[in-house]
């Protein structure tokens, strides 16, 4: 008990007089490092630099929801990239959680993580808001917190996200592109948005509109709400048909496998089609471009999480980084499909096939991930 | 206590000594696995995460020993949380009225749920599942997005040790004081829920309305028939629930700095409480058990997971092995009904 007793005090002296230096990144200003992959988001984002720490590294990834296909294929690329010969030797320890919508837990999670003397934590985050706390703790004890996909309204840390306002932007640009080449000026776009209320779908739709009304052609253009779902979206697409007869693009931002199936159903003519990176909606690109199906297929990647984790232990290297990391848009066209490259036609329809990240060394592929067994990662 | 007191207490309290004693188990093993176990920083981190669900789980102990269940606990919380992110700021008096608004309003909407459940003569289950929907709207009506302001150093203070509490807010001789030194590395919000639990659950358990609730649980024609104020005590039992689960909102405001009408963590918690309930060893037929108990089950389910983070299981697969640790660890609680020499006894 005695020994016990001196071991709590010794201890919170170290948590006292860690509390009394304030460590943290420093303000610098840029360039920040490998600047084709660690893109800041604007030219107003400030830079971070951390203390230089010797590696290897301990890295913990802290996910809150899991459960659809999207987050499982995410954990999987997390561990397939810990395994990745350009990260192997920089990470002695690894470790993934998942904790639920649950605040607390996740909060408690990354704490905890924070206390065993891991050197960066990688998060989904459950909500926008609620990490002041775990933020100062990070800081004091000079943990890099990294938040992607979800990211926080704040500017105290390090986040990583694909810009979606240019993806909606390159979304219509690319239908817009492919009708002129077609000749057609004027007609209806179909625009199937995603989860109403939600930041992402606010953005990808503002994007798309914009570039539309700045575009020469006379577009009417129809919405309907999809939710990302591929199901949902089928239902909506069709009932557009039904309504609506013939479209001369649909631009969507998710659910691109029900816009597929939509269209194929009401005999629809092939017209050019932006969407999502679902491996079934890339199939069905590269078997009908020939009969008009133009597709684009940009995506929220799952691959987020391995250039978090690389930001993470670039910034424990003690290099400078970009506050807001806006990973560049993986994008193919139709003409630059190829089976066994950018998608797979003997993989599920409803795995996400953009992983890969060239100008960021993000090079795991989708059979890659999913010869990740469901064994302990050692 | 001697020795024959305590082996009746013990008898009379199988379920909650089981789950002391796991708890017991599971918290020292957690501790001596992690690289910093028993210092401070871990417990002040333990008892952080513990909080909201304990409250929520006392909350619904009330409920279950009625024989009922509650399916508002976690929207209250949840109500209360988002009251609470726009009422702790400014002056210290304002901070102190907010905290009173927050814990009022969780009061009053359980209240509203045991004049329901007297009054309209509803199921418990069916009327919160009703009114839970209730205070999610309230909820997203007053955070329809997820935010808030909350003071700075109350949440600092309130989410530290004794020690930072007194540094805070420059008390104690700013916490180097000699009378605060022995409890200058508890952790303030383990303090909270001791000082709730004992305040509140204890004398409410001793009253006349707290003994009704149990009666009630165990036999409610009985408890009429000896002229138990039974309407009174459904009101109450459901009032004092509303009241706990809003301490568990106030708190998770203060811990988050905001408010979230999150839906499915409300869910989630009114799901986790009912086992947190079973796990303390209170039985969902009503009359046996008590909020203390549920504190432990709440601090077991927490412990569980906690494992996960230091050692090595594939993230796939936790929440199939944390499913069994809860399932192995609820039946402990079945163990009686082996040893009984007849089945009737168990509807006792």
């Amino acid at each position: 008990m005695k020994t016990l007793l001196k071991l709590t005090t010794a201890l919170s002296a170290v948590v006292l007089s860690a509390n009394l230096a304030f460590a943290g990144p420093k303000e610098v200003s840029g360039p920040g490092a490998d600047p084709e992959c660690f893109a800041p988001w604007s030219s107003e984002v400030k830079y971070f630099q951390w203390d230089e720490k010797p590696g290897p590294y301990r890295v913990a990834v802290v996910n809150g929801f899991v459960g659809n296909t999207w987050r499982i294929q995410m954990i999987k690329t997390a561990k397939a990239f810990a395994e990745d010969p350009t990260m192997k030797e920089k990470i002695s320890e690894f470790k993934v959680v998942s904790t639920g919508t649950d605040a607390p837990a996740q909060l408690g999670a990354i704490e905890d993580f924070i206390n065993q003397g891991y050197d960066a934590i990688v998060t989904i985050a459950v909500s926008p808001d609620g990490f002041d706390r775990v933020i100062r703790l990070a800081d004091r004890n000079d943990v890099v917190l990294v938040p992607f996909d979800n990211v926080l309204d704040t500017d105290k840390v390090m986040q990583v996200n694909e810009d979606q306002l240019k993806m909606g932007r390159m979304w219509a640009q690319f239908a817009v592109n492919e009708l002129k080449k077609k000749g057609v000026t004027s007609g209806k776009i179909l625009e199937v948005r995603g989860l109403p209320g939600n930041s992402v779908d606010r953005d990808r739709s503002i994007g798309i509109n914009e570039v539309l009304k700045a575009s020469d052609g006379d577009w009417d253009v129809v919405q309907v709400v999809g939710n990302w779902d591929d199901g949902t979206t089928q239902k909506v697409v069709a009932d557009a048909i039904a309504v609506h007869g013939e479209f001369v693009a649909v631009v969507g931002q998710g659910g691109s496998n029900g816009v597929i199936q939509a269209l194929k159903d009401a005999d629809h003519p092939w017209v050019p089609v932006a969407g999502e990176s679902e491996n079934g909606f890339r199939k069905a690109i590269a078997e009908y471009s020939d009969d008009g199906l133009k597709g684009i297929s940009i995506g929220q990647s799952p691959g987020l999480v391995a250039i978090a984790m690389k930001a993470a232990v670039s910034a424990l290297e003690g290099k400078p980084m970009p506050q807001l990391i806006s990973v560049p848009l993986p994008v193919a066209t139709y003409d630059e499909l190829e089976d066994g490259k950018n998608y797979w036609s003997d993989l599920p329809d409803n795995f996400f096939t953009v992983n890969e990240f060239p100008p960021c060394g993000v090079n795991i592929s989708g059979p890659a991930i999913m010869s990740q067994t469901e064994e302990d990662v050692k | 206590m001697t020795t024959a007191s305590l082996g009746r207490w013990l008898s009379r309290n199988m379920g909650f000594s089981a789950a002391l004693l796991l708890l017991a188990i599971l918290f020292l093993t957690y501790n001596s696995l992690h690289p910093r176990g028993f210092s401070s920083a871990v417990a002040i981190q333990n008892a952080n995460e513990t909080v909201a669900i304990a409250f929520v789980a006392m909350a619904q102990t009330l409920p279950v020993l009625l024989g009922g269940l509650d399916l508002s606990v976690g929207a209250v919380m949840t109500l209360t949380n988002c009251v609470a992110s726009e009422v702790l700021h400014g002056s210290p008096l304002q901070i102190v009225f907010g905290v009173g608004l927050t814990l009022l309003t969780g009061t009053l909407f359980g209240f509203m749920n045991g004049c329901i459940v007297v009054y309209g003569r509803i199921q418990p289950i069916i009327a919160t599942l009703a009114t839970g929907a209730v205070a999610i709207g309230l909820a997203l009506l007053i955070r329809p997005k997820p935010g808030g302001n909350v003071d700075d150093d109350l949440s600092w203070a309130l989410t530290n040790s004794v020690w930072d509490l007194a540094d805070t807010y420059g008390f104690a001789e700013g916490g180097e004081a000699w009378w605060i030194r022995p409890f200058a590395d508890i952790p303030v919000p383990f303090l909270i829920v001791v000082i709730v639990a004992t305040l509140v659950w204890v004398p409410f358990r001793r009253s006349v309305i707290g003994r009704t609730v149990y009666a009630i649980g165990s036999a409610e024609g009985a408890a009429y028939m000896s002229g138990l104020p039974i309407q009174r005590a459904k009101i109450v039992a459901f009032t004092l629930g509303g009241f706990l689960a809003s301490c568990g909102g106030l708190y998770l405001a203060i811990q988050t700095s905001s408010g979230n009408a999150d839906i499915q963590q409300a869910g989630a918690y009114t799901l986790n409480s009912i086992a947190a309930v079973v796990l303390g060893g209170t039985s969902l037929l009503g009359g046996t058990g008590g909020a203390i108990g549920s504190l432990v089950g709440a601090m077991i389910l927490r412990v569980i997971s906690f494992y996960f983070r230091i050692l090595d299981i594939d993230p796939l697969l936790q929440p199939l092995i944390e499913g069994l640790v809860l399932l192995t660890a609820v039946s402990f609680g079945v163990f009686r009904t082996l040893r009984v020499r007849n089945q009737l006894d168990l509807f006792r």
